[in-house]
């Protein structure tokens, strides 16, 4: 029976290649935007995204927001406890010395060698005021060149650059806990933004909690969507995401519904000679199914290979599981617009096939 | 006694038209014997085609029994008639209604395989059902690269491929001209004395009469018998 759907295939070519092509069109776009919301998230908040926190202990009225919350913070009684790190996040501006031009960043500090740290050991072993910086700039400063907080005017040495780090699309500049009491200066010392643990911990998160009495815990994917623009960002390209699947389920089920009612009268014979509902039924499901496949896995390799001539100015992340995630929605998406046509199959009448009826 | 393939016995049928109540058909019975090619006639609107319907079980009548090879198939569910349709019936339409993607040779093997009556054999069944309705040199042909007799011969060879007891013709002969109406009606006719079978055609066509052996006519639901050539 399964030659059947195919050698109908073969004899309609350009029906079914056009089908195949809107499939093909839809399946693309959904992934290219999937993979821009991606590479924006990732643009914006590599930072956050990648650290290796469970939560964060966040001042009350900063309303999930890091860069708002302000705690002061005894870091005598913290740093006996390595389970809580303190993180610090200041926007600002460094200039290469003797240049007018700034360059726009956000400031991170953290305790060197903690599970905060993304460069490892690098800040503990540093010399003076040490810094890493995100690899976008790696262009415009040197390693080893000295940058000028704008500032506070402090000098700091680029002792590396580390990948993804950003937060709010800037590039981050990691600095040691002391680095960051100079740059903040007497008044801002011991002021931080907030307080991190790696993994749920229910006793150092009470214990945190009774030190400081204005703050609250919260997860880091809220922290996360905090982050300025990343929320906005985020929301408007999944907006467009789930309109068109939403259209997609239309097109398509109007494609498949016009398909089948062109094939009412050739339902009608073959039901008349035989063919019961549930093998006509069966035989459309396959050609939906072998449609939606080659059709879904053309627009993954395409999508594969717009990632590649993609300039690298445009943020996009072929992210596999996410991609297959949205491929398994598409393929529901167009089974679900063929369930209106197995109506109609299982509606057509052989009556019909006898060429009138009274 | 030969048995009787199909017997129709006061079966009723009618249709709702708005809050009237239509009968198509009423207490209509109806024997068809073995070996035999009836035809029936009648205006249009009389019930033949409702008449044909339930004959062919692709509808179930209201009232009365359909009786085909000793089995009453009047309320049976729509996958036991299409068995039916399958197994012991033939179709021929008033155009020749071949599935378009599928070649000559295959619109024969599809009935077989969906019977599930494929085996080695079945090839060389195909090609003397083929050579019987003269149409074997075609077999790799699409329907679209047929004439239009040609496309009946072949749908002539599908009713009767999976060797069903009665063949059920609906207007078979109206889009042909004169000639080819009547090579039609006698291929019909032919292949149903040889394999003993037995053949109901609803006609306009008023030529093909003489080479059926008995022929109704259809008026106000009930089937008059007109005439016998025996």
């Amino acid at each position: 029976m399964y030659s059947l759907p195919f050698k109908e295939m073969t004899f309609f070519k350009v029906r079914y290649l056009l089908i195949s092509f809107i499939l093909f069109f839809v399946a693309i776009l959904v992934f290219v935007i999937s993979g821009l919301a991606n590479g924006l998230s990732m643009n914006n908040a590599s930072s956050i995204i990648n650290m290796p926190a469970q939560s964060f202990y966040l001042q009350k009225s900063a309303e999930d927001r890091i860069d708002r919350s302000h705690l002061r913070v005894d870091l005598e009684k913290l740093t006996a406890k390595s389970e809580a790190q303190p993180i610090g996040i200041q926007m600002g501006a460094i200039s290469k010395v003797n240049s007018e031009d700034k360059l726009d960043i956000t400031f991170m500090a953290v305790q060197p060698g903690s599970f905060l740290d993304p460069a490892g050991q690098g800040l503990e072993t540093r010399e003076e005021n040490a810094v890493f910086l995100d690899r976008s700039l790696s262009g415009t400063v040197k390693k080893g060149m000295i940058v000028e907080d704008a500032r506070s005017g402090v000098s700091l040495k680029v002792a590396g650059f580390l990948d993804d780090q950003t937060f709010s699309h800037t590039p981050v500049a990691l600095i040691s806990l002391g680095t960051w009491g100079e740059i903040a200066g007497r008044s801002g010392k011991s002021e931080f933004n907030g307080i991190a643990i790696s993994k749920e911990n229910v006793r150092v998160k009470k214990e945190i909690a009774s030190l400081m009495k204005n703050g609250e815990w919260v997860e880091k994917d809220q922290v996360v969507k905090g982050i300025p623009g990343y929320t906005a960002e985020q929301n408007s390209l999944y907006m467009m995401l789930s309109f068109l699947i939403v259209i997609a389920v239309f097109v398509l089920a109007a494609f498949f519904y016009i398909m089948t009612i062109q094939k009412t009268v050739q339902f009608g014979i073959l039901k008349a000679i035989g063919a019961k509902s549930s093998q006509l039924v069966k035989s459309t499901i396959f050609q939906v199914i072998m449609l939606t496949i080659v059709s879904i896995a053309a627009a993954v390799a395409f999508t594969k290979g717009f990632m590649e001539i993609l300039p690298d100015d445009i943020p996009f992340i072929f992210d596999f599981v996410q991609i297959a995630k949205f491929s398994g929605i598409l393929f529901l998406v167009s089974i679900f617009g063929s369930l209106l046509s197995v109506l109609n199959i299982v509606k057509a009448d052989p009556i019909q096939a006898m060429g009138r009826v009274e | 006694m030969m048995m009787e393939p199909l017997i129709l016995e006061d079966v009723e049928k009618s249709f709702k038209d708005g809050d009237k109540v239509n009968h198509i058909v009423k207490n209509l019975s109806f024997r068809l014997k073995m070996c035999e090619v009836v035809a029936i006639v009648g205006p249009s609107g009389s019930g033949k085609s409702t008449f044909l319907s339930i004959a062919g079980a692709l509808q179930s009548p209201d009232r009365g029994k359909v009786i085909i090879n000793g089995t009453d198939i009047a309320s049976f569910s729509d996958v036991e008639k299409a068995n039916i349709r399958l197994n012991h019936l033939g179709y021929i339409f008033q155009t020749s209604n071949l599935v378009p993607y599928l070649k000559v040779e295959e619109q024969l093997s599809l009935v077989l395989k969906m019977a599930n009556q494929w085996s080695k054999d079945s090839k060389r069944k195909v090609k003397a059902m083929l050579i019987a309705v003269e149409m074997e040199h075609r077999s790799k042909f699409y329907p679209h690269q047929l004439s239009g007799g040609e496309r009946q011969r072949v749908a002539i060879a599908r009713a009767f491929i999976n060797a069903p007891e009665i063949i059920l013709a609906d207007e078979p002969t109206a889009s042909l001209d004169s000639n080819r109406s009547i090579a039609i009606i006698e291929l019909i006719s032919n292949i149903v004395k040889e394999q003993n079978k037995s053949a109901i055609i609803v006609t306009h066509d008023e030529q093909i009469l003489p080479l059926c052996d008995r022929i109704y006519v259809m008026r106000d639901g009930q089937l008059i018998e007109q005439g016998n050539r025996k």
